[in-house]
């Protein structure tokens, strides 16, 4: 089996495959070192993670899938990625850390970490998923963090609505954008920040909001304390992580994290084609999606019943459906929802599966939401690789009965 | 008649004997285009480490599966973004990029790792370090990692390290590299390397 389609492979022997000496050296350092340390004094990335390393530094980390089996996934197992990596802690101390709001607004606002206690306290269960996620399984490969299946998770988020925010310093009547910034910076002053932006009318729905818990617990370092912004039905890359400016604008952000990276192209486009700026924009709303957390890919099971489960989540809508094929995708059979359907989080279903025979099998899943879409078997190719959204596979063995 | 299997057979000798000294010319010409190859890429491995894993460990390189066009692309945006490369590293660094991690290799591509240096010998120089060299030498190899004025960055504060008062520590240290610091021993000589040291030395507090 490929290193490559195996997202189960361990980080050891990941290392001990890849190229070697040097390679292992520069990956294998002092990660909790380099990646600063959260005020307990832990270290950031816990010495025992279990999520699949994609990049040491800045640190880029994956779940494996069978964690999906639980609704929400625990924040030390959650996806990280990171452009820069967390500042510094002092910067981002609750004492020291300041959130500051201010161009096309009638009263700029600066506001401490107790501040935000007075407004209403809200929560959102919601997935939060890179997108680049897949991008290993576009052909041809992207350039990009090769994501495979885990650049995923669904998490209770909870902090204050942004629109709260914006109200209180009112907005002029010709703010379009909010521009978003963290304290995370690069290593040298010539790469560009990770400067985004929000069109006015997600930043205000009442969903959006600035989250400063995940899962009931104080936000971790690596996933952007004290506070970040949470876009639900979004791709993560406007969940901007550190947060310490916002800026109400006419515009776009410019920049290259907003101008040139995470965009996608409106018109189907083939490998090595010229794109024009205009026919490229930004990457929004999440796609319907699922995957199989269980079973595992490359796991014997005995034959006769095997119980397949695993999520599924769409955007802005709702899943309506999820169907199993155990024939390379020629028939396909309902899965039955399971658990609460609700808004942004995503769906578990189980699928029993009556084994005939032994051998090798190839399990595919693909979820249909309320607009009609349904999971492709493979996503169109883009520059970027983002949103793969093709039919989940794993392939197991059947053992003889 | 002898005669004429005498002179047939000293005929074959001398093809053999031709098409055997062929043999050994065409395998000495592989086995030397090899080690070259070899060496080559040693080389670049160390550039990799040296000039690459400055913003990012080189994994982020490694996983990638881009054609040459594509390799020059993201170089050159490195180099745009303050990869410090000059034009003859940045064509042997695509190079080798665009042999090894191409859309056709497969999911393992191991080139041959480049040896960590070990004590060379006469590895201590004689002469005082010269800062002005030093400084040069610095912002090209160290700046990217330990910043302007060795004020620190991704590596950390060099300006009034103690590490400067141990001349033998700092220069193993900088020769076999640390944790996220590639090694220099064969990137610099060791007389750059107590240059450098001389250079940050001077750096007031
Ligand atoms: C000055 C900082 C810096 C240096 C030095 C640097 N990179 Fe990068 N590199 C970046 C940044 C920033 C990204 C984008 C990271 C992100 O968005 O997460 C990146 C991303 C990449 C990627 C992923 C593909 C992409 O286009 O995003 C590759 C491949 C890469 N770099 C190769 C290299 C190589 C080869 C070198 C050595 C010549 C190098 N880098 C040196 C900053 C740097
Ligand atoms: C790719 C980034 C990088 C580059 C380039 C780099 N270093 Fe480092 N350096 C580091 C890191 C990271 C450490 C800390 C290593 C550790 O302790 O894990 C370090 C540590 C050191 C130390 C030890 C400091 C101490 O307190 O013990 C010295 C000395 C040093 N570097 C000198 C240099 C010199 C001289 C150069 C240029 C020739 C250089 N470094 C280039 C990243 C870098």
């Amino acid at each position: 089996m490929s290193q490559k389609n195996d997202p189960l492979i361990s980080r050891r022997s990941f290392l001990a495959r890849a190229a070697g000496g040097a390679a292992v050296a520069l990956t294998a350092g002092p990660i909790g070192l380099l990646l600063g340390r959260a005020e307990s004094g832990e270290p950031a990335v816990p010495a025992q993670d279990s999520r699949i390393v994609r990049v040491a530094r800045p640190y880029d980390a994956e779940t494996r899938v069978h964690e999906f089996l639980s609704w929400l996934t625990p924040n030390d197992r959650f996806f990280v990625r990171s452009h820069f990596g967390p500042p510094p802690p002092d910067q981002i101390d609750k004492a020291a850390w300041r959130l500051t709001l201010s161009g096309l607004v009638d009263h700029p606002l600066t506001l401490t970490f107790d501040d935000l206690s007075k407004f209403e306290e809200v929560s959102v269960t919601s997935v939060v998923q890179c997108s680049g996620n897949g991008r290993a399984f576009h052909r041809p490969q992207a350039p990009g963090v090769q994501w495979e299946r885990g650049a995923v998770g669904n998490a209770r988020w909870t902090g204050i609505r942004l629109r709260d925010l914006l109200r209180r310093a009112g907005l002029k009547p010709n703010a379009r954008h909010l521009q978003l910034q963290g304290a995370d910076r690069p290593v040298a002053a010539t790469v560009p920040l990770f400067v985004r932006s929000l069109p006015i009318e997600k930043a205000l729905h009442p969903d959006t909001i600035l989250a400063y818990q995940m899962n009931g617990a104080p936000l971790p370092l690596l996933h952007g304390a004290p506070l970040r912004l949470i876009t639900p039905g979004w791709m993560a890359d406007s969940c901007v992580k550190w947060l310490t400016d916002l800026t109400v604008q006419a515009e776009e952000a410019q920049g290259y994290y907003m101008q040139t990276a995470y965009r996608y192209p409106i018109r189907p486009v083939r490998p090595g084609e010229v794109i024009a700026p205009q026919d490229l924009k930004p990457v929004e709303a999440m796609i319907v999606k699922s995957l199989i957390a269980q079973p595992q890919q490359g796991a014997t099971l005995p034959s006769g019943n095997v119980m397949v489960q695993g999520v599924a989540w769409t955007g802005e809508g709702r899943i309506m459906k999820v169907e199993v094929s155990t024939d390379e995708g020629r028939t396909w059979e309902p899965a039955r929802l399971v658990g609460d359907d609700v808004p942004y989080a995503w769906r578990q279903w189980q699928f029993l599966w009556q084994t005939r025979g032994s051998g090798l099998r190839t399990i595919h899943c693909r979820a249909t939401d309320d607009r009609g879409q349904v999971q492709p078997m493979t996503s169109p190719w883009n520059p970027g690789g983002f949103l793969w959204n093709g039919a989940d596979r794993v392939r197991v063995r059947i053992k003889e009965a | 008649m002898n005669d004429r299997r005498a002179r047939l057979y000293s005929g074959h000798l001398f093809v053999l004997i031709l098409a055997a000294l062929w043999l050994a010319f065409l395998t000495t010409g592989r086995a030397q285009e090899q080690t070259t190859r070899q060496t080559a890429d040693q080389q670049t491995q160390r550039l990799l480490a040296a000039r690459c894993a400055v913003c990012h460990s080189t994994d982020l390189i490694q996983q990638q599966r881009l054609p040459r066009d594509r390799w020059e692309a993201t170089v050159k945006k490195m180099v745009h973004w303050g990869a410090q490369l000059d034009a003859t590293e940045e064509a042997m660094l695509v190079a080798y990029l665009a042999t090894y991690f191409h859309p056709e290799a497969g999911p393992v591509v191991a080139p041959p790792a480049a040896p960590r240096s070990g004590e060379e010998p006469g590895a201590a120089p004689n002469q005082p370090g010269v800062p002005a060299r030093g400084a040069a030498l610095y912002k090209h190899n160290c700046l990217p990692c330990h910043g302007e004025a060795g004020r620190g960055g991704m590596g950390p504060k060099l300006a009034r390290n103690p590490i400067l008062s141990q001349e033998d520590r700092f220069r193993a240290t900088v020769r076999q590299g640390r944790g996220a610091m590639p090694p220099w021993g064969d990137v610099l000589r060791p007389q750059e390397i107590v240059d450098i040291r001389a250079w940050l030395t001077t750096i007031p507090d």
